[in-house]
């Protein structure tokens, strides 16, 4: 396949789900939701089944009001909205981590809205990276694996899991390097980038990364040119919404790193197996950094980010707010000032998956291209 | 996540309870300030932060929690929350953490001063908000953060594997804490610090269960000021004996057949979330006009921390109501309400706090469902007043009045 072949492949896989969830279904697959920010994919994926990120949807949210007040943010809203409405049917259960506020809300209201999915929490450890933290990891690893057996026709072998985890670790590999190329190719557009990000959780990794293998292929082919276009770093929880995508295209924006859950944040540390692989996976949970939701007393995360912009030479920074997220507003008073010591641009932009209106987006994104 | 907020307008008597806890509170803030003055490292420290640990050390903590009901309630709420919104942080987080960052940058607020942290204490059992709060207070004044994680509990019982883990941090705080502040761990002095904050955690809760009676001897707002020595001074004798006190003025008012609710108690409410501070006075007349009496709330029992050994004060700390999944969080409340004889609920939806009301909705209709009472709800925010309504208050009020005033005819 061409280049423009294999990137309409991934548009499609990230724009249907809905397809992908039935395919896998028809195939006599099992299907488990993954809810944002992190769940121990490797575990459901090496107990044969296709772990199915739900990061909820843009979409009006009707039915999900009766158990969320206003000021939830919209990702939750519209993965209980989605739930209620029978987008998930077929999937044998929903793994939900309590790694935010309203996270924790999330459980104990799916319970009740969604009642023929069921619930499976993952409880991480915040005081992570020490030896009572990967113990209580490990335990609630532990209590998933207990609980995916007794949903699910599945069982659990520390042999499977080894397994599993050379197929995320590689493909975490080819993500971190498709991220690069993005950066030296500036014809890939945002929203192209977007796709290969988006299409991951539709797919089975090792699916993914060979047809994400492919396309580097067939890029790293092609002559390399000067970017004409703006270097930007984005940073926040999504940046999947096809309006504002197109917003960064029109304007000549190419996101050359990101920190962005949705996307890297999702494969920076791979697992290093020592020992029993669920041990290694919990080692990796206590490696895990520079994120709104892992507690991170120095804000390594400020720093981080910084990283990102010199290394990759950005010309400025775009942080996309999901309206009402708190761990992501507690982070962007320390990370705007930063950038202003720095002098590098700076702006802020909120997102919301029930938002219509971009007419101020826009506006913003202009300023600011201006502004460098 | 209280704070005295009444000034009071006669001079009380000495021996009375009212007076004691008043002056626990002054003592608290003073001798925070006292130890600071010294050149003693002080902390600021989430509401339930194992308070065992420091009151054993002989470190002297404030509460921004405390504060920041404080500042509210005194008509500061607004102006405070402006500084933090100026510096970037979004009005949607919850406005305590906005009072104290603003406090942090200020340094005053006439309304309640306190002294400025050498390390700040975080525990998150009441909610991961605390973590980034926290975290950023450490991060602007760079100074340690010590953080005991407590999760959110999706299971019913407390499980060992999240006992042992608490347990660790636990160690690990008394570490830290002995090397920020040179003070050193006295196993004695700990068993002597538990003793006492069972003692006050009986009394307290003792005295709060008095709202059994009917009529109450008290009016149920009068505890959400108390709390405020709940939360600070647990682990010290002034405490228990100041809820001894208390007490025994519940007991004698039962007899007397006198009460602090200064109405005919028609009707008996469970009371869900922290008050509106910034809107205290309405929301209280809003009830007592109505001779609506609140005899049920959850608070009574977040500060009450009763066990036998470590084990026991480690699940106490896991079992806050904020950790609790809903049928935990329910079935509690709804034990409550049974033993109160609660007619209604009502639900405080607030803004500031995503966690208290994310699944509330939910748990609300259950136990309305349950307990065959009505529930309203309305919205407001316990330290923003920019989010309350008092049209809407009045009018849910009224409506939860009036099925209570139709249940009591039916039956
Ligand atoms: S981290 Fe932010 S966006 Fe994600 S669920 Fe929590 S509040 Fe929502
Ligand atoms: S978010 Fe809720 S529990 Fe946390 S500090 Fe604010 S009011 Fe208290």
């Amino acid at each position: 396949m061409s280049v423009n072949e294999l990137f309409n492949k991934f548009h499609e896989i990230a724009s249907s789900p809905k397809e992908q969830l039935d395919t896998y279904l028809a195939q006599g697959k099992e299907v488990v939701a993954c809810v944002p920010i992190y769940t121990p994919e490797e575990i459901i994926h090496s107990m044969g089944m296709v772990p199915f990120g739900a990061w909820g949807a843009d979409m009006e949210v009707k039915e999900a009001k009766r158990y969320f007040p206003a000021f939830i943010c919209s990702i939750m809203q519209s993965i209980l909205e989605l739930g209620m409405t029978g987008a998930y049917n077929g999937v044998s259960a929903i793994v939900i981590p309590s790694l935010c506020d309203s996270l924790k809300c999330l459980g104990q209201n799916w319970k009740y809205a969604v009642k023929d999915i069921p619930f499976i929490p993952m409880t991480y450890p915040q005081n992570r990276n020490n030896e009572v933290g990967k113990a209580f990891c490990r335990a609630s690893y532990e209590k998933v694996i207990q609980d995916l057996e007794a949903t699910t026709n599945t069982k659990f072998s520390e042999e499977a899991l080894s397994n599993s985890i050379a197929v995320y670790n590689e493909h975490n590999k080819v993500m971190r390097e498709f991220s690069e190329v993005c950066s030296k190719y500036s014809f890939i557009s945002a929203s192209q980038r977007s796709d290969v990000f988006k299409s991951a959780y539709f797919m089975l990794k090792e699916e993914h990364s060979s047809l994400l293998k492919q396309l580097l292929e067939e890029i790293k082919s092609m002559p390399k040119e000067e970017t004409k276009k703006v270097k930007i770093v984005t940073s926040g929880i999504l940046a999947d919404s096809k309006s504002l995508l197109e917003i960064f295209d029109n304007n000549d924006m190419q996101i050359v790193a990101d920190d962005i859950a949705h996307e890297s944040r999702q494969y920076r540390i791979d697992i290093t197996e020592k020992g029993s692989s669920l041990d290694a996976l919990a080692e990796k949970f206590s490696n895990m950094e520079n994120c709104s939701v892992l507690y991170d007393a120095d804000k390594k995360r400020v720093e981080f980010i910084l990283d990102l912009v010199k290394k990759h030479e950005a010309q400025g920074v775009v942080v996309l707010m999901t309206k009402f997220c708190d761990p992501e507003e507690f982070d962007l008073v320390p990370i705007m000032r930063a950038c202003k010591e720095e002098g590098i641009q700076f702006v802020q932009i909120e997102v919301d998956r029930q938002m219509v209106n971009y007419e101020q987006a826009k506006t913003m994104i202009q300023t600011f291209k201006e502004m460098l | 996540m209280s704070e005295q907020v009444q000034k009071p307008k006669y001079t009380p008597d000495p021996n009375s309870a009212k007076y004691k806890l008043n002056e626990i509170t002054v003592k608290h803030y003073r001798e925070v300030q006292e130890a600071k003055d010294r050149g003693e490292k002080i902390g600021w420290c989430a509401s339930n932060f194992p308070q065992e640990i420091f009151q054993t050390l002989g470190i002297k903590v404030c509460y921004p929690e405390n504060q920041a009901a404080a500042i509210a309630a005194r008509g500061a709420g607004e102006k405070m929350c402006n500084v933090s919104e100026a510096d970037g942080y979004s009005n949607d987080i919850c406005a305590y953490a906005r009072i104290s960052l603003a406090y942090m940058k200020v340094k005053d607020a006439p309304e309640q001063n306190m002294p400025q942290p050498d390390f700040v204490l975080c525990c998150n059992n009441i909610c991961n908000c605390m973590i980034k709060w926290y975290e950023n207070i450490a991060k602007e004044l760079n100074i340690p953060m010590i953080l005991i994680d407590i999760p959110f509990n999706p299971d019913y019982e407390v499980s060992d594997s999240q006992v042992a883990y608490v347990k660790g941090q636990f160690l690990a705080a008394i570490k830290q804490l002995e090397e920020i502040t040179g003070k050193k761990w006295s196993e004695k002095r700990f068993k002597e610090v538990m003793e006492i904050s069972n003692r006050t955690s009986r009394a307290w809760l003792e005295a709060t269960s008095y709202t059994k009676y009917t009529p109450s001897p008290l009016n149920g707002f009068d505890l959400l000021n108390h709390m405020a020595v709940a939360v600070c001074a647990r682990g010290t004798i002034e405490a228990a004996e100041a809820f001894e006190t208390l007490l025994e003025e519940y007991k004698q008012a039962v007899i007397d057949g006198t009460s602090t609710f200064r109405a005919e108690e028609k009707y008996r409410i469970m009371f869900e979330g922290i008050a509106c501070w910034p809107h205290l006075r309405v929301t209280a007349t809003g009830l007592k006009s109505r001779g609506i009496n609140m005899v049920a709330t959850i608070y009574a029992d977040a500060f009450g921390f009763i066990y036998n050994d470590f084990d026991g004060l480690i699940r106490a700390y896991c079992n806050v109501p904020n950790a609790m999944n809903l049928e935990h969080a329910r079935d509690k409340r709804e034990a409550i309400i049974k033993k109160t004889s609660a007619e209604g609920l009502l639900v405080h939806t607030n803004r500031s706090c995503k966690l208290w009301s994310g699944f509330m909705y939910e748990m609300s209709r259950q136990i309305g469902e349950h307990c065959d009472i009505p529930v309203a709800s309305f919205d407001g925010d316990q330290a923003d007043p920019r989010n309350f309504s008092e049209a809407q208050y009045e009018t849910r009020v009224q409506g939860l009045s009036e099925i209570m005033d139709a249940n009591k005819e039916g039956k």
